[in-house]
């Protein structure tokens, strides 16, 4: 039966093909912006962790004193991440920051190029599940002792050494020679969770280096500095003792249990510092956040999204109440026909299917014309205003959501206009005036 | 095998209630070729609309083939359209986008009849008018007589048990009033009981019986024509006439 | 004359339809309304004057990663370097590049004593030499600006002189002129800065903070190994600088990274991007809504003419004039729209409201409503008049024809 309805379907709208392309326009308008503005929102607030989102923890501390903030720092000092480093409660943990360094090779005559750099700890691959395709992290020692070991993501592997298995090779940083250990694949999540300070979708540093080594090499931070006090920061030690905020730490507690005894650990740090007088406030305390709830804390998806995903939602509304309008004059034009079918033996509920199906069909091409839209409108919108590539992609969940939208939009419409002419009395449109 | 007792319908409007049937009896025998006429507003549309199950009724009992089919969910009243009454309409009301052979095929559908059947039973019924060849016609190219012809076509196609049929040559000239009207004899003398609406006396007499239906009442003129009169049916006669 | 009653009892009967409209039009109003004032508003953002020469001033970095090189001098070295270059008027190091989105801030204390110590709002903070002012372009409006004995090389602690923005003075010190103030970084009496001067307008790095017009310029060149310089040139000089520049300072030393070359007309471009995106995507929203409404209505009114073709003839047959059947068309439109347009006005205030309260966007001015409102009584008329006209053209005859 449901073909025979297809096929009514079919020669209903070739019937009347300017009302249908006007309500096929319509969803598909409707569609289109919903879809966009629900791409770039799901693109933003997609949560790149995965299955590790529950069990990665962003480290934050209330540590200002009275009389400044009152919302805590998204980032910590370098005191705290150096005592946070000595928990013993969590699987893995890092510390890092971003800075830039000049690369260069052995070869001379290659000239250098300025690297944004990631500085952290050797648990950080593990911690974030960054693959490698040669060799791996540096030693444990290093992290401990320092030492000049350095992990290169291909892409740079592609343009220093032109590829392949470089481990061991020397990479020259600010003229320093820093042993290559490891080569990690295209590894780009998208929000960049771990460091949203420097642009939540950039692109992940293509160089890590040890964290041992910051206080050695005193590689400046190219990222957020917070001071919440004046501080006559002029050597990179002032730095170190400072209490500006400019690191990200993440720890990973694999079990419920695991996170709670870490919470109680940070809890008993901050009362050691109170202690000891360094965290003056009352209501100084330590936050720990997973994925999921740090995208949110850092408002990775732009409340702009949301106004729009929430507006367009409202224009697909409209976009409904038109077409339930224009169905219901279609349908109700078509009261004598009904009344035939129903007269020969069609029930209300095999009448109602026909316009039900009938209006499916309209949503599904309207669906179809919304995502040739919404693909137009990312591509115009993504060459005009240079979005990240990462947001201006159509997600392919889309090809499922914006027909299973369009035609689940369109039947709500049609519910009424059907149950009307169902309803409506055969005998009525069988005698003929 | 179509049997009314004491059926009565009531409109109800804000200000009037208007009775468009009153105890209204009736007994159909298998085979029958049944003519109903009356003047306008004499409930005979009601009837025909009660008798096809396309409007309930307020009181009484209706019968069809010994079951009691009076309140039936809609559903129900569907199927039992569907497969023991066809309709024939003064207008035809052929679904104008569909072809003949499309038309015809409607209620095979709803019967969930396979493809294979479909096919068999429309060629079968559109033989039985003489149009099978030209199954793929749309009916605006037709004459009104052969619309009626698909009309009947389509009525005849599932095999129903009885016709009902209002006004169907109302829109025709008298040549083609009459081919229809023959093929409804030939129809009804293959056992089709045949229930038809007309104001049309001429036709009416063709019928083996007629009925009178007057103020939303039955007067059975059979019985008037076998002499059994009294003063109620005898004025309405002349009412009529006189109409 | 106007038929007002007829229509309204024939609203009334036939419900559904014009309740649609309704709908669509209460729907129409509340989007279109705070649309177009969130544009409004995203527009006015974009408009603002930085103050600075935007098209004619550019950044760039020099990475002095040479641990043989001081960076202290070879600053000085640098900027001489980019000065003494063709087309280039005017060079200064600087801690941040205007409307970038990155650079410092910082809040000033001033006041006699601890006890009398009072904020300074947060203050964009500008590092650099005396030809900050001219290469910024801006206007300088009270005082005077740096000599360049006054300026010092090295770290921000240097910083003793201070030029302000007219707004960061007003917020500061509100009636009080500026220049000769003192204000500290840190506690009173930590490290004076004495203001000399003030600028009519400069705008800082971060276009969506409140502290946007509040700037500070400091005399103190950075003394870094990684140093941002800020250049103006004429703006087709610009071109040939990008390969000058790099040239000449790697020519002085090889080894270090020059990139940059953004003028701050392009920083204000990508910094003001989202703005810009939301107000794209926004009016192509309130183009195509309209489109749709007035689409929807004319199919509407198509539909109903068909319906009442006989009932038209029947009017024109008993002596309805052609502009009579257009007119009842359209009030009967105006009695749709202005009912859905009050109740679309209150509810696009409402939501307003909601957006003001859920995502810190300011109050709907009631003027964008009525604008609307009034917009769509034009648009619809067009909408209705199309096809009122054809159903004016139905023959009287139509009423008595019977099938």
């Amino acid at each position: 039966m449901f073909f025979y309805y297809l096929d009514l379907a079919w020669r209903s709208i070739k019937k009347t093909p300017f009302l249908s392309l006007l309500m096929v326009l319509a969803i598909s308008i409707g569609i289109g912006i919903t879809i966009t503005t629900l791409n770039v929102y799901k693109m933003a607030s997609i949560n790149p962790a995965g299955e590790r989102s529950s069990q990665l923890f962003a480290v934050q501390l209330m540590s200002q004193d009275n009389n400044f903030w009152e919302t805590i720092n998204e980032q910590i000092t370098y005191q705290d991440a150096y005592n946070l480093s000595k928990s013993k409660v969590p699987v893995r943990q890092a510390a890092m920051f971003r800075t830039g360094l000049a690369v260069q090779t052995e070869d001379v005559n290659v000239s250098p190029i300025l690297e944004s750099v990631r500085v952290t700890e050797g648990d950080f691959f593990a911690l974030f599940d960054v693959p490698f395709a040669y060799g791996g992290r540096w030693d444990k020692l290093v992290d401990e002792e320092g030492g000049y070991k350095v992990v290169i993501n291909e892409e740079l592997n592609q343009e220093v050494f032109g590829g392949g298995d470089s481990v061991g090779k020397t990479l020259l940083l600010n003229r320093k020679p820093y042993q290559v250990v490891g080569v990690i694949e295209k590894w780009n999540p998208s929000p960049k969770y771990y460091d949203v300070n420097n642009g939540a979708f950039n692109d992940s540093a293509r160089v890590y280096v040890p964290f041992s080594l910051a206080p050695i090499e005193e590689y400046e931070s190219w990222g957020n500095n917070q001071s919440w006090r004046h501080e006559d920061i002029r050597t990179y030690q002032d730095r170190l003792n400072s209490e500006m905020h400019w690191l990200q730490y993440w720890v990973e507690l694999d079990t419920p249990a695991k996170k709670q005894e870490y919470q109680q650990w940070l809890a008993a740090y901050v009362e050691q510092q109170k202690l000891i007088g360094r965290f003056k406030r009352a209501d100084a305390h330590g936050e720990i956040s997973d994925v999921a709830q740090w995208l949110n804390f850092n408002n990775v998806v732009p409340e702009d999204n949301k106004v729009l995903v929430g507006l367009s939602v409202l224009f697909l509304v409209v976009c409904l109440v038109n077409m339930l309008g224009l169905l219901l004059a279609k349908f109700l034009k078509r009261a004598p026909e009904v009344g035939v079918r129903r007269a020969i033996g069609a029930s209300r509920l095999q009448i109602f299917s026909q316009h039900i199906v009938e209006v499916g069909l309209i949503g599904f091409c309207g669906g179809a014309l919304g995502l040739l839209w919404a693909w137009a409108a990312l591509y115009f919108l993504s060459s005009k205003f240079e979005l990240e590539a990462s947001l201006a992609q159509l997600d392919q969940s889309m090809w499922v959501i914006a027909p299973v939208i369009a035609v689940s939009a369109a039947i709500i419409a049609g519910i009424y206009p059907a149950w009307r002419i169902c309803s409506t009395n055969p005998s009525v449109y069988l005698k003929s005036q | 095998m179509l049997s009314m007792k004491n059926i009565s319908k009531v409109f109800k409007t804000d200000l009037v209630e208007t009775h468009a049937l009153r105890d209204f009896n009736l007994e159909v025998n298998e085979g029958e070729f049944v003519a109903v006429t009356g003047p306008s507003g004499s409930g005979k549309t009601t009837f025909l609309n009660i008798a096809g199950l396309l409007e309930g009724f307020t009181h009484g009992d209706y019968f069809l083939d010994g079951v009691n089919i009076s309140n039936l969910s809609d559903n129900k009243s569907a199927v039992i359209r569907n497969e023991k009454i066809g309709f024939i309409f003064q207008g035809f009301n052929l679904i104008s986008d569909l072809n003949l052979a499309e038309n015809v095929e409607v209620p095979l559908r709803y019967r969930g009849f396979s493809a294979k059947e479909r096919k068999v039973r429309v060629e079968r019924a559109l033989e039985q008018v003489g149009l099978a060849a030209r199954m793929k016609h749309l009916p605006t190219q037709l004459s009104g007589g052969q619309q009626q012809r698909v009309a009947i076509a389509r009525a005849l196609a599932g095999e129903p048990r009885f016709l009902l049929a209002d006004e169907p040559t109302g829109n025709l000239d008298s040549l083609m009033a009459r081919q229809v009207m023959e093929l409804l004899e030939d129809i009804n003398k293959a056992g089709t009981t045949i229930i038809m609406v007309t104001h049309d006396a001429e036709l009416a007499r063709r019928a083996q019986r007629n009925i009178q239906i007057v103020d939303g009442q039955v007067c059975d003129f059979t019985m008037y024509q076998s002499g059994q009169t009294d003063n109620k049916t005898q004025s309405i006669a002349d009412a009529v006439s006189v109409a | 004359m106007l038929q007002i009653k007829p229509i309204l009892s024939m609203l009334t009967r036939s419900k559904s339809g014009p309740l649609l409209l309704l709908v669509q039009i209460i729907l129409s109003v509340a989007i279109v309304a705070n649309a177009s004032f969130i544009i409004k508003e995203r527009v006015g953002l974009i408009s603002r004057d930085s103050g600075i020469a935007e098209s004619e001033v550019f950044d760039l970095t020099i990475y002095n990663f040479d641990d043989a090189i001081d960076p202290n001098k070879q600053n000085l070295i640098d900027v001489e370097i980019i000065r003494n270059l063709d087309g280039v008027k005017a060079a200064t190091s600087s801690s941040m590049t205007p409307l970038s989105g990155g650079g410092w801030s910082s809040n000033f204390t001033y006041g006699s004593s601890e006890e009398d110590r009072k904020e300074a709002p947060n203050a964009a903070l500008y590092y650099g030499d005396e030809q900050m002012i001219p290469t910024l372009g801006v206007k300088l409006i009270e005082g005077r600006n740096f000599h360049p004995d006054e300026v010092s090389s090295g770290g921000p602690e240097l910083a003793s002189l201070a030029i302000v923005s007219a707004d960061f003075a007003k917020d500061t010190f509100a009636d009080e002129t500026a220049v000769g103030q003192i204000m500290y970084r840190g506690n009173i009496g930590e490290q004076p800065i004495k203001i000399i001067g003030v600028v009519e307008r400069l705008q800082s790095a971060w276009v969506n903070n409140s502290n946007i017009n509040r700037s500070v310029i400091l005399n103190t060149e950075l003394g870094r190994s990684f140093t941002r310089y800020l250049v103006r040139a004429d703006e087709s000089a610009i071109a040939d600088l990008k390969e000058a520049i790099p040239a000449a300072l790697h020519e002085e030393h090889p080894n270090r990274v020059v990139r940059g070359f953004t003028t701050i007309k392009e920083h204000r471009n990508s910094s003001y991007r989202d703005h810009e995106l939301m107000a794209t995507v926004l009016s192509m929203m309130v183009v195509l809504l309209l489109l749709i409404t007035s689409l929807g209505l004319a199919g509407m009114v198509m539909f109903n003419i068909e319906r009442r073709t006989k009932q038209i003839g029947t009017r024109r047959a008993l002596g309805a004039k052609k502009r009579d059947i257009v007119s009842f068309f359209l009030v009967e439109n105006y009695l749709i729209c202005l009912t859905g347009g009050g109740l679309g006005a209150l509810i696009a205030v409402q939501l307003g409201q909601q957006l003001m309260t859920l995502y810190s966007l300011p109050k709907l001015e009631l003027i964008y409503p009525i604008v609307t409102v009034a917009g769509l009584l034009v648009l619809t008329t067009i909408a209705v008049i199309l096809p009122a006209q054809k159903a004016a053209k139905i023959s009287p005859a139509t009423a008595t024809r019977s099938v």
